[in-house]
């Protein structure tokens, strides 16, 4: 599906980035991954310009990073303010850096851009406060990247996992918010089951879908 | 004073002008106390405007950047009334209608966004859950159809708008245990933020005057306002989580 086409994936070095870098290579894409903090945009713009020099011109971006710490499960109230600002406004501008720098890769050409926004988004989790706020921050994002930068062509879109498959090895996600299963009996996995949606979204096929939130949770949320 | 909010103490952040303003007025007419936060002397003016209607209010002064600030607000209005039924996070930067484009966002424009609607949500709900844990309180947060449908014009503004909406979700089932409420209002309202956006950009009035099915933008104290006072009464304890689309129809999804 993706022969030939070169896609960026933002914390690719691991957890459900690397799994959808892999599912994206299972798709015949060349991968090329960003790793590490999102400190400036000058250091984020450069991350992306040397990934282009080693796997060429870039058609599509995936923002898969997510902070080790986003998936503290803490009240608010317990949450320190310098905690906040890692897990909830750090996580924001990590995704504005990364939508800018995918607009100045992409302008030329036109091109993708996915956000993983896990279902925690859509039906908030105790907890889960400053997480679950840059969530909903980041769909609002892409919904107006997409306004912005339809004419260039660029489609900005979010696929929404269950949020486990975002937590690191071993941390645990808020359980029991949904009443029922999943409607296909078990829980996705990332590479097999999330990564071919990324991968259409980055497709051809997609090229009229823009503003976008597509849940692949195995039918668990069913938002409205 | 009568009216359905009679005995409550309210805060408003944001109340110095504009939307915030009318909500503070409707809910002083509806018999509460108001507190009027705000970084300027124009919260003054709201709370004469509220005692020359025969309500009752007291201006602090406060940025709801800042923890302290927001924490003298909250002790403000509980030392007038011995405590603090509901917390309407109102406060936007002033630079909230300031068109934009994302590739041109700079820190300094993220960041008056960011401070001020997600950093201030932050103060409001540390500095405000003891009091409205013991009156089984509300907290409302303004957001916006920018946060719900993207803006082209507002690409930042919607962003923190629509991670408000994620605030109120996630938080609203954490203090749901101790019966407090947290919705989203989501208004459409005639506003000194408003006013600049259509000096910024002429044909948007028009524009948006197609787009509501109602015709016109409302207005933030007669028809936005009724909707604060509904979430802050006596009937409204059970809805959680919600956004409350008061909008004139803009936005129809659900």
């Amino acid at each position: 599906m993706l022969t030939g086409r070169v896609v960026l994936v933002t914390g690719g070095g691991g957890g459900i980035g690397r799994a959808i870098a892999l599912g994206l290579e299972d798709a015949h894409a060349t991968v090329t991954v960003v790793d590490g903090e999102f400190a400036s945009r000058t250091d984020v713009e450069a991350a992306f310009a040397a990934a282009r020099e080693a796997a060429g011109p870039i058609d599509a971006v995936v923002h898969a990073f997510v902070d080790p710490t986003a998936l503290t499960n803490e009240t608010l109230a317990d949450t320190a303010e310098a905690d906040w600002d890692r897990r909830c406004e750090a996580m924001l501008r990590a995704a504005l850096l990364c939508c800018q720098a995918a607009r100045r890769e992409l302008s030329a050409r036109g091109g993708r851009l996915v956000l993983v926004t896990p279902t925690m988004a859509l039906t908030g989790a105790a907890g889960f406060v400053p997480y679950a706020t840059a969530l909903e921050g980041m769909r609002a994002m892409a919904k107006s990247a997409a306004r912005q930068w339809g004419e260039r062509r660029i489609t900005v879109n979010c696929v929404a996992p269950p949020v486990e498959l975002m937590a690191p090895a071993g941390a645990a996600g808020p359980a029991g918010l949904a009443l029922t299963d999943h409607a296909l009996g078990r829980a996705p996995d990332a590479r097999a089951d999330v990564a071919p949606v990324v991968a259409l979204l980055a497709a051809d096929a997609s090229h009229f879908v823009t503003g976008a939130t597509i849940p692949v949770d195995g039918g668990i949320v069913m938002a409205p | 004073m009568t009216g359905p909010l009679v005995g409550r103490s309210i805060l408003v952040t944001g109340a110095g002008r504009g939307l915030g303003r009318g909500l503070a007025l409707a809910c002083a007419a509806a018999g509460a106390d108001i507190c009027v936060a705000s970084p300027r002397e124009n919260g003054a003016e709201t709370v004469a405007e509220i005692e020359a209607r025969g309500g009752s209010g007291t201006w602090v002064r406060c940025d709801a950047t800042v923890a302290a600030d927001v924490e003298g607000a909250v002790a403000a209005a509980v030392d007038r009334n011995g405590g603090l039924d509901v917390v309407i996070h109102n406060a936007t930067s002033r630079r909230s209608s300031e068109p934009a484009r994302l590739e041109d966002i700079d820190e300094a424009l993220w960041h008056e966004h960011v401070s001020v609607s997600l950093r201030g949500a932050y103060h409001c709900a540390q500095a405000a859950l003891s009091q409205l844990r013991a009156r089984r309180g509300r907290l409302i947060v303004m957001t916006s159809s920018a946060g719900i449908e993207g803006s082209a014009m507002l690409p930042v503004y919607g962003t923190v708008k629509g991670a408000l909406r994620g605030f109120a979700k996630s938080l609203a089932r954490e203090w749901a245990p101790f019966g407090v409420t947290v919705n989203a209002v989501s208004p459409l309202a005639e506003t000194p933020a408003m006013t600049s956006a259509y000096e910024k950009d002429p044909t948007l009035e028009a524009r948006l005057a197609r787009v509501v099915p109602m015709g016109h933008l409302g207005d933030p104290e007669t028809e936005v306002g009724p909707a604060i006072v509904f979430l802050a009464g006596d009937g409204a304890g059970y809805i959680t989580g919600q956004t409350l689309a008061v909008d004139g129809g803009r936005f129809m999804t659900l």
